[in-house]
């Protein structure tokens, strides 16, 4: 092997578990045709996503509105910091016209933090979603929101504009939040989940083809930052008591030297642990897995959890007596690892 | 002769970060059918395979291991005619 022309920067191997294959072609090229037409960012590209060659393929994307630059700078995301500029007003347009173009039947729209914003944005995301239910009437619609610095009448506001999937991700556990999260707060983002819920079980004042109490909340965090089994067992029992019902675990990729370095790689074996121990906690749909992200696959991880809403009830039939008797007192199901 | 050139797809960084050629499965001379493994890329967040787009024989490599690659550059030439 000669030398290299040019001296590269030295990057660090992953384990033999992060690696993709890169679809061939695929639809890649008219979405980024698309995208860039409409004038639209994705976070798939902001953030840097490696699944972004994957999801385009099959003509999928995560649409970002609010801007290409946020006003926080969380120390795990690639997405730029501030300051952005006033939000598009043809932006909702542009995103309903690539849905609809993309042939969207499962439509995920997220957005940079707008602080700046007396209403952090909340007004655009129901802009967006109501145009998408005019452009998609079929369609389901999944709004992945930012804090809203807490803000009720914010949170009400997405909500009554009836999105079918109400996502916000905690990210981390509690502890962690300072190093990663600094200008969040995770009760905060806690009870931006259960105001959300609130709301879904109220009677529905939205445009949503789905009867409210459908609407699935989501939440989302990543492991490899530092984070203990226990934390994160903490973090899974406060998403279900706060009404999350759809929960994604994935794993933290550093997207440059400046970002907070990945503490650990955790092997796939433990994402399967931690989907059975999900389930377990009786969440409706659980994706768990090193590239899996709060957007990735999200129609079919919708579809997940709308069969396991719709379940038959379970019937136990069984006789009393010596066939009982003879299970351990801890049951026959073996203990959560 | 037709010759292809072979780019590197879009593996989601940004334009100026690229990604590096972390080991080459083939070499020159080499055939190879549509799908086979080409060369592994490193990027800030995972490895990718890139796959050929085309059956054919590897006329030549454009870039070298530890060499950065920005997405659209020719990574590899291959003659379809073999």
């Amino acid at each position: 092997m000669t030398q290299p022309a040019q001296s590269a920067r030295k990057r660090r191997r992953f384990p033999p578990w992060l690696r993709k294959r890169v679809p061939g072609g695929g639809e890649a090229a008219s979405v980024r045709a698309l995208l860039a037409e409409l004038n639209l960012e994705t976070v798939c590209s902001s953030a840097h996503c490696p699944n972004l060659a994957e999801c385009f393929a099959r003509g999928t994307a995560t649409f970002m509105i609010l801007g290409a630059a946020c006003t926080r700078s969380c120390r795990f995301c690639a997405v730029p910091t501030g300051p952005p500029g006033p939000p598009r007003a043809d932006e909702p347009e542009a995103v309903a016209e690539a849905a609809a173009r993309l042939g969207l039947r499962h439509v995920v729209v997220t957005s940079v933090t707008r602080d700046d914003l007396p209403d952090g944005g909340a007004g655009h995301f129901v802009r967006t979603i109501a145009a998408l239910r005019r452009r998609l009437p079929e369609a389901r619609v999944e709004v992945l929101v930012p804090d809203f610095q807490g803000r009720a009448d914010a949170i009400q506001a997405v909500c009554d504009a009836g999105p079918d999937v109400f996502n916000h991700n905690v990210e981390t556990v509690p502890r962690l939040y300072p190093s990663v999260r600094p200008e969040a707060d995770y009760r905060r983002s806690l009870a931006v989940l259960a105001a959300a819920r609130r709301a879904a079980d109220e009677v529905s004042r939205g445009g949503s083809p789905y009867p409210p109490r459908r609407r699935k909340i989501k939440s989302g965090l990543m492991v490899g930052l530092g984070e203990t089994h226990k934390e994160v067992r903490a973090v899974l029992r406060d998403l279900r008591d706060a009404g999350t019902r759809i929960v994604t675990i994935g794993q933290y990729l550093a997207p440059s030297k400046q970002h907070v370095p990945v503490a650990r790689f955790v092997e796939p074996t433990e994402f399967e642990a931690w989907e059975a121990e999900a389930r377990r906690l009786g969440f409706a749909a659980v994706a768990a897995g090193p590239f899996v992200r709060s957007s990735y696959r999200a129609e079919e991880v919708f579809a997940e959890s709308v069969a396991w809403a719709a379940r038959p009830a379970r019937r136990v039939s069984r006789p009393a007596g010596p066939s009982v008797a003879t299970r351990g007192a801890s049951g026959d199901t073996p203990r959560g690892t | 002769m037709a010759v292809e050139d072979v780019k590197l797809p879009d593996l989601g960084e940004d334009a100026g970060d690229a990604a590096t050629v972390a080991f080459w499965y083939v070499e020159p001379g080499e055939t190879v059918e549509e799908g086979d493994d080409l060369v592994q890329m490193l990027t800030d967040k995972a490895t990718f395979d890139v796959p050929s787009p085309l059956a054919g024989k590897v006329k030549e490599l454009l870039a070298e291991e530890d060499q950065e690659v920005e997405v659209g550059q020719v990574l590899c030439r291959i003659d379809s005619e073999g």
